[in-house]
């Protein structure tokens, strides 16, 4: 098999499909890429078998043929290239010859036959989605999604499409993400829970993007499909958590503030706070939110007053500052909204304004208690 | 061990004492401390009183029946405080562990104390007398080698009496004692004793431990060891609170939980006020519940985190009130919490150094 290609371009498309590869794999062919020639049409594959990610690239060649190509040895060759055509063959000893303007360099291969093959999927249902879309859901929710391998549900983003919309849904059991489409939505009902890793890979490539994703899933896996990419995961297995059921219903107390200046006074306030709790706390009477934190290990302090507008009764409620300062950085809104019950019940932070229409995100996060 | 020199003394009849002391019209009368009306309940009685029957939490209704010429007192809880503190000054001329168990009771340990008197039967006529002299009021005193005996022997002669027990008269004093005697002993377990043909301090003593284990749990050996003189728990000064809480007995029965949530909003105000003015705040909430027929129940929560504000009580408490339907109307609502924060942590939890702060998670 033989194919010319621009550097640039091979290089741009396999940095993106690198990211499906593991750094330390078991398997010793997920090391490479799989490179799948027809004529002009050069599909390179990435894989850790959980993920496979595949893309189309045009090169100049009328050969075919299927090999597995060292990831790593040839991402770092092609690194080190100014933009130029490059040419590809591959010999009979089982070594494919690069040649640039430059020299020559051969890469040992192996058969593209031992390369697994991607899952193929079962009466899939489908749904399309903007990209770019897709990519701000993911980046919206992604954050508040768990690492405890104990609930592996909640290490991933919960996707909930129906007819009237698409929700996505990440919570760690500490803070929780709901984001909602009403402009976008799906011949069906369905549920399934992505793995956080294939969707950060999504959410990097879609960022901007105007292209159409079809997303087609079944129980197990999902596929996305864009522009010459394709993606297939398998899901989480599980069910999710009932996150409706732990939204407070009732929020008699409503305070609305500028989010750029609590969160630049949450994370000032915070260097003060405890450590290993990052508490913060947070007091509000009348049109007052006072923001205090104290580490009494090392006698640190702090306390900010800011003016808010505020509806309720006078309350005092104290939150972990990280989860506070995630949130409002996730957040693009000029102001926000902390709707809050009891000093022990979850705020509820919302956007006020910068939302698209249809769009809603609605995030939680449960407060600290003292314990003495 | 050293032989302690441990004092009970207890008030006789003290709040309708304080107020016979107070209203001289009433002395020599019959007099209940406590509310009159229909679902009143009696809190203490006077002599004259109880030689008809009248008890202390016996409803006002029977009271009144058993006793037709009983009079009625309302209770002012600040009088018998400052009588109790001018009680409580005496007792430190003599020693500094004292260790009061309510506005009326307390144990002394007089074995080292500052008048430098061996006899702890002498102090304890001196302390009643002054009690006498300073206040006008009768007191009872038992003195023994253990709080336990202390505390059943002032019950002996009372009122206006005292008794000692001698170390040599201990195991012949409890082997004669009757089980309804014994301190921590109430109905239900002087009833199961009883089944068991325990009817007395010797009957108790020829249980072994283990059988006494089996039939009274952890109980079992706190008999096994009483009923032998053995009863090391020390007088300890300014105990500390253990819980805190706050009922209401109801005009009328209630079923309607519109209503029971209103009474339970004013009992979490004014614990959160009490917890305030003491500085203290609790893990675990109890909902106790009396029903018309007098039944009681108890519903509990304990939280991993400290709470003191009335609107955190209620929630737990309405948690609890709507956990299970209520069974019957009901004539008495009451909220306590305990697991203080002042409750000395356990080695255990010093050696780990408890987080101060509790991240909540949500309930899924």
């Amino acid at each position: 098999m033989k194919f010319i290609v621009s550097s640039s371009y091979l290089l741009k498309q396999l940095q993106i499909l690198g990211g499906v590869i593991n750094n330390n794999n078991t398997l010793p062919i997920l090391d490479n890429f799989l490179f799948d020639l027809n004529n002009d049409e050069l599909t390179v594959s990435a894989s850790d078998l959980e993920t496979t990610m595949s893309a189309k690239l045009n090169v100049e060649s009328d050969s075919e043929g299927k090999i597995a190509v060292p990831a790593k040895l040839l991402l770092d060759t092609l690194k080190t290239f100014p933009e130029q055509p490059l040419t590809f063959v591959a010999e009979d000893n089982h070594t494919i010859e690069l040649s640039s303007n430059h020299g020559k360099y051969a890469l040992a291969y192996a058969d593209g036959e031992e390369f697994p093959n991607p899952v193929s999927l079962e009466d899939p249902s489908n749904t399309v989605i903007e990209g770019d879309i897709l990519s701000s859901a993911i980046s919206k929710t992604i954050f508040a999604s768990g690492n405890d391998d104990l609930r592996p549900v909640m290490s991933g983003v919960f996707f909930q499409f129906s007819t009237e919309g698409l929700t996505f849904v990440a919570t760690d059991a500490h803070k929780l993400v709901k984001y909602s489409r009403e402009d976008v939505t799906a011949s069906q009902t369905a549920e399934f829970i992505m793995p956080k890793k294939p969707l950060n890979l999504l959410k990097g490539i879609l960022a901007g993007s105007e292209s159409e994703v079809l997303i087609e899933y079944n129980e197990s896996n999902a596929k996305f499909t864009f522009d010459d990419t394709t993606l297939i995961c398998r899901l989480i297995d599980g069910k999710y958590p009932n996150y409706e059921a732990v939204i407070p219903k009732e929020n008699p107390n409503k305070l609305t503030i500028e989010r750029n200046q609590f969160l630049s006074s949450v994370r000032r306030v915070s260097i003060f706070s405890n450590k290993t709790t990052h508490q913060v706390r947070l007091k509000i009477a009348g049109a007052e939110l006072n923001i205090s934190a104290e580490d009494v290990d090392y006698s640190n302090k702090a306390e900010e007053r800011l003016t808010c507008g505020y509806q309720g009764d006078d309350m005092q409620i104290g939150f972990n500052s990280r989860f506070l300062t995630e949130m409002l950085n996730n957040l693009n809104s000029d102001e926000v909204q902390l709707e809050m019950s009891l000093p022990n019940r979850a705020g509820i932070l919302t956007p006020i304004d910068g939302l698209d229409p249809g769009e809603k995100i609605t995030m939680l996060v449960m407060p600290v208690m003292l314990n003495s | 061990m050293r032989m302690r020199k441990i004092i009970h003394i207890d008030m006789d009849a003290f709040y309708a004492s304080v107020e016979q002391l107070d209203n001289p019209e009433l002395r020599g009368k019959p007099i209940a401390v406590g509310g009159s009306s229909q679902r009143g309940v009696v809190s203490a009685a006077s002599y004259e009183a109880r030689k008809f029957g009248v008890r202390s939490a016996m409803s006002s209704v029977i009271a009144k029946r058993n006793c037709p010429d009983l009079i009625f007192v309302k209770s002012r809880f600040d009088r018998y405080r400052e009588i109790s503190q001018q009680i409580r000054s005496i007792f430190f001329e003599y020693t500094d562990l004292v260790e009061p168990l309510s506005l009326d009771e307390a144990y002394l340990d007089v074995t080292e104390n500052k008048m430098g008197n061996p006899s702890a039967t002498m102090i304890a006529r001196e302390i009643r007398a002054k009690i006498k002299e300073k206040t006008g009021l009768n007191a009872s005193a038992g003195i023994s080698i253990n709080k336990f005996i202390a505390k059943v022997a002032s019950d002996i002669n009372k009122p206006n009496g005292q008794k000692t027990v001698h170390p040599e008269e201990v195991s012949e004093f409890l082997e004669q004692l009757e089980i309804r005697k014994f301190y921590g002993v109430g109905k239900v377990t002087a009833e199961k004793m009883y089944r068991l043909g325990i009817f007395t301090g010797k009957d108790l003593k020829s249980k072994s431990e283990e059988y006494l284990a089996d039939h009274f749990g952890k109980h079992g050996p706190y008999y096994y060891n009483v009923v032998r003189g053995i009863h090391e728990s020390e007088v300890k000064p300014n105990r500390m609170r253990k819980s805190l809480g706050a009922e209401r007995t109801f005009s009328e029965n209630i079923s309607s939980e519109i209503f029971m949530l209103e009474k339970l909003t004013n009992i979490a105000e004014e614990i959160e006020r009490r917890l305030q003015k003491s500085k203290v705040a609790g893990k675990t909430v109890t909902l106790k519940i009396k029903y018309s027929d007098f039944t009681l129940q108890t519903r509990s929560k304990t939280i991993s985190y400290y709470i003191s504000s009335k609107e955190l009580i209620l929630e737990l408490a309405k948690e609890l009130l709507y956990q299970e339907k209520m069974k019957d109307s009901v004539r008495l609502l009451g909220i306590s919490l305990s697991n203080l924060n002042t409750d000395k942590p356990s080695a255990k939890e010093k050696e780990e150094k408890k987080e101060v702060v509790v991240q909540l998670k949500f309930d899924f």
